[in-house]
């Protein structure tokens, strides 16, 4: 979509999520609900279609589109897979599959598809329990699996988010198609929704602490004047511009790549990055906002709980970090700077 | 609820620029080991004379200028590639550094006809070297407190007072100095110039500051009634803050405030060997993916600044960013290579290389800006002061 149309479809959106998505329903996700009314309506505005072909009744956006959108929905703690579904019928239109309504996860990792059968367990797969469909990839098969046929083992993440042990036993897919996206690329697709989730609730942490200081009155004056606190908050700034910039030069150059391949080692460095920063982010701060950020009350803790999980969802930068280090090993110390001038996996 | 936002869009560097890349890493490959120098790991601060005037026969010294002055009339983004290029392989730059990237603009947008006539192309020849005269012994972070006084005379400035941390005064021809010439000295930012001193002038006494890793690198420059001629005023009597603030913003945005001490990566990755342990090869793939941020960032800021922008913020936060990244490196550098180096001998060399770059990590959150001042400038931007 172009730019125009992009805008004003973020905006919307950026409307909808101020309205619909306040702290209630965030901290009722938390309690166990669901939002199905909220869920209802992101549907109805399309946006887990956002990265569908047109003719395939999506909205027709690009990969970077939809990283657009999701960086969005990070800002706002969507509590509902929004990311995970714009995916996994991403994907299912890759492999020639039709996207259904209803939410949807992703489910990478260890697994057969032989014959239109799925066996394997994963771990830790989002929003599992409140979940219709689970795609799953091996090598380049791509299957879709309803809730039926699998078995669930919930367990909420940190964040308060739906999360579960997902189990094929010989499970029959709905679906199941050769991918031009494989089982590395989804992975890399995976974690680059995430970063740019956390571009999102990175720049809300930023956003929040600096409207606190200017609020918060100690001594006489606001917080935001002593200069403890401002060096403090540029330094919060820096961490969450540099979570931001990683995360958006890998979009744009997974994008640009195109969906089967591309921006490899930007998406690895990207999520090696913001998971690096979550950690700075997320105690810059909670220190600069002292006890009140730190109760459920506030809505801090929404987004640097997200971060903490979001860290280690699709490869943490112990993960990702090792790729890219063993890499640039193998290639030798004569190749890490061309590699890293063309963002590039060294070899 | 809305901050100003600090945004660093993807950039692109355009493909004339990454087709002069190819032509400069050749170029490079080629003499940089052929060059000697007293630092066995060569960065913008080896001074090479011999390597600068090789560049400049190529016409990568002050290549955005005008061909008028020696120029090659490129892009900003042209510049910025043959920079990380001098970084990335190594070059031995430092001779013609300062005047390439700060002391060159800064006459090209202020100086007289006379004064770029004069100076502009022996800086392209890689003939003519520059220092920053702005520090002072009770002037550091304050710079508008300096003392130092240019007293009109007939003809010109009598100038007396002293400026320090003068990096390779002792080898370069000439100094842009930051001085009072009118007013008091509370007077701050109002009655200060600046002026192009030749540190052979008469009453100009250099002498060596020795640094804690025994280099070197910093001078004192004494001005003992030095007589400066009226000719070597640059821009306007009184508008040296205005001019050494659009300086500064030259100094804080390049790479080599992130990629000073490349080397230790280097040879990191030389030390590991071709097959690291899972847990070194981690912590190397997060060193290097922070080095790839930083990248991201900085070329974003070159692109705003080839669009036309003046992204002073952003360069302070890059900069930020990018030295701390830079003291950390040997830090992160030396612990893993101990527990994971391939062989004794390798360690021993590469722990060697890893205190040396200790020793001059601090002055990395000091030069051209300390932390400090860097993120006073960066909380202005979120509107905090």
């Amino acid at each position: 979509m172009d730019t125009e149309t992009r805008d004003m479809l973020l905006e919307t959106a950026g409307r909808f999520f101020t309205e619909r998505c306040d702290r209630a329903v965030v901290n009722s996700v938390e309690k166990g609900a669901w939002p199905a009314d909220l869920w209802k309506e992101i549907e109805e505005m399309g946006l887990p279609l956002i990265a569908v072909p047109e003719d395939k009744g999506g909205v027709g956006g690009t990969l970077a589109d939809m990283l657009a959108l999701l960086r969005l929905a990070g800002a706002h703690a969507v509590p509902v897979p929004l990311a995970e579904t714009a995916l996994a019928n991403l994907l299912i239109a890759a492999a020639g599959g039709e996207a259904t309504a209803g939410p949807a996860t992703v489910t990478l990792g260890s697994v057969k598809i032989t014959g239109g059968r799925v066996t394997g367990k994963i771990d830790r797969v989002p929003f599992a329990p409140v979940c219709e469909r689970f795609v799953v990839v091996a090598d380049k098969t791509l299957a879709v699996i309803s809730k039926g046929s699998v078995k669930i083992e919930a367990k909420p993440t940190h964040a308060g988010e739906p999360c579960g042990t997902v189990t094929f036993d010989n499970a029959a897919a709905e679906f199941s198609g050769t991918s031009a996206v494989g089982a590395g690329r989804a992975l890399e697709l995976a974690a680059l929704m995430r970063a740019m989730q956390m571009a999102g609730a990175a720049d809300k942490i930023l956003a929040t602490a600096v409207e606190y200081s200017k609020q918060r009155v100690q001594f006489g004056k606001p917080i935001s004047t002593f200069q403890a606190i401002q060096h403090m908050l540029a330094e919060l700034a820096s961490c969450v511009a540099a979570t931001i910039a990683s995360a958006e030069a890998a979009s744009r150059d997974a994008d640009e790549g195109g969906l089967a391949g591309g921006g490899s080692f930007s998406i690895a460095a990207a999520k090696s990055q913001c998971s690096d920063f979550a950690h700075r982010i997320s105690a810059i701060a909670h220190q600069s906002m002292g006890a009140m950020g730190f109760t459920h009350e506030h809505i801090l803790h929404h987004y640097t709980r997200r971060l903490w999980v979001w860290r280690r969802d699709f490869g943490s930068e112990s993960f990702w970090g090792e790729k890219i280090g063993a890499a640039y090993a193998k290639a030798g110390p004569d190749k890490l700077w061309e590699g890293l001038s063309s963002s590039k996996y060294a070899a | 609820m809305s901050i100003p936002k600090l945004e660093f869009p993807p950039f692109h560097l355009p493909p004339e620029a990454e087709a002069l890349r190819v032509e400069v890493r050749a170029f490079l490959k080629d003499i940089v080991p052929k060059i000697r120098t007293e630092d066995r790991f060569a960065s913008w601060n080896t001074a090479s004379p011999e390597f600068s005037r090789a560049l400049g026969r190529k016409g990568w010294i002050g290549i955005t200028w005008p061909k008028q002055y020696g120029g090659s009339e490129r892009s900003f983004l042209d510049r910025y590639v043959v920079t990380e290029e001098l970084l990335g392989n190594g070059a031995p730059a430092g001779a013609h550094w300062v005047a390439d990237r700060q002391s060159g603009p800064l006459l090209l947008r202020f100086g007289s006809e006379e004064q770029r006539q004069a100076i502009l192309p022996r800086i392209t020849a890689g003939e003519c070297f520059f220092s920053i005269g702005m520090s002072e012994p009770d002037s550091g972070s304050d710079l508008a407190s300096v003392r130092t006084r240019a007293e009109p005379v007939p003809g010109g400035f009598r100038v007396n007072g002293t400026k320090v941390w003068t990096s390779g005064a002792h080898r370069n021809h000439y100094c842009i100095t930051l001085v009072r010439t009118s007013g008091q000295h509370g007077d701050r930012h109002k009655g200060l110039s600046q002026l192009l001193v030749d540190l052979k002038t008469p009453g100009v006494t250099i002498r060596p500051i020795i640094n804690l890793a025994g280099r070197h690198d910093w001078n004192e420059v004494t001005f003992t009634d030095a007589f400066i001629p009226e000719s070597c005023l640059i821009g306007n009597e009184g508008d040296g803050w205005l001019q050494v603030t659009s300086e500064l913003a030259f100094e804080r945005s390049g790479p080599e405030r992130f990629m000073q001490n490349f080397y230790v990566l280097r040879e990191l990755v030389r030390v590991l060997g071709r097959q690291p342990a899972a847990r070194a090869a981690a912590i190397l793939g997060r060193l290097i993916a922070r080095l790839w941020t930083l990248r991201q960032m900085s070329v974003a800021v070159a692109g705003m600044m080839q669009g036309g922008k003046s992204p002073a913020i952003e360069a302070a936060l890059v900069k930020d960013l990018g030295t701390i990244y830079q003291q950390d490196l040997p830090e992160i550098a030396r612990v893993i290579a101990e527990s994971d180096a391939t062989t004794e001998d390798d360690l021993a060399d590469f722990l060697d290389i890893a205190q040396y770059a200790t020793m001059m990590a601090p002055s990395y959150t000091i030069q051209g800006g300390t932390t400090q001042v860097l993120r006073g400038i960066v909380a202005r931007g979120l509107g905090l002061r």
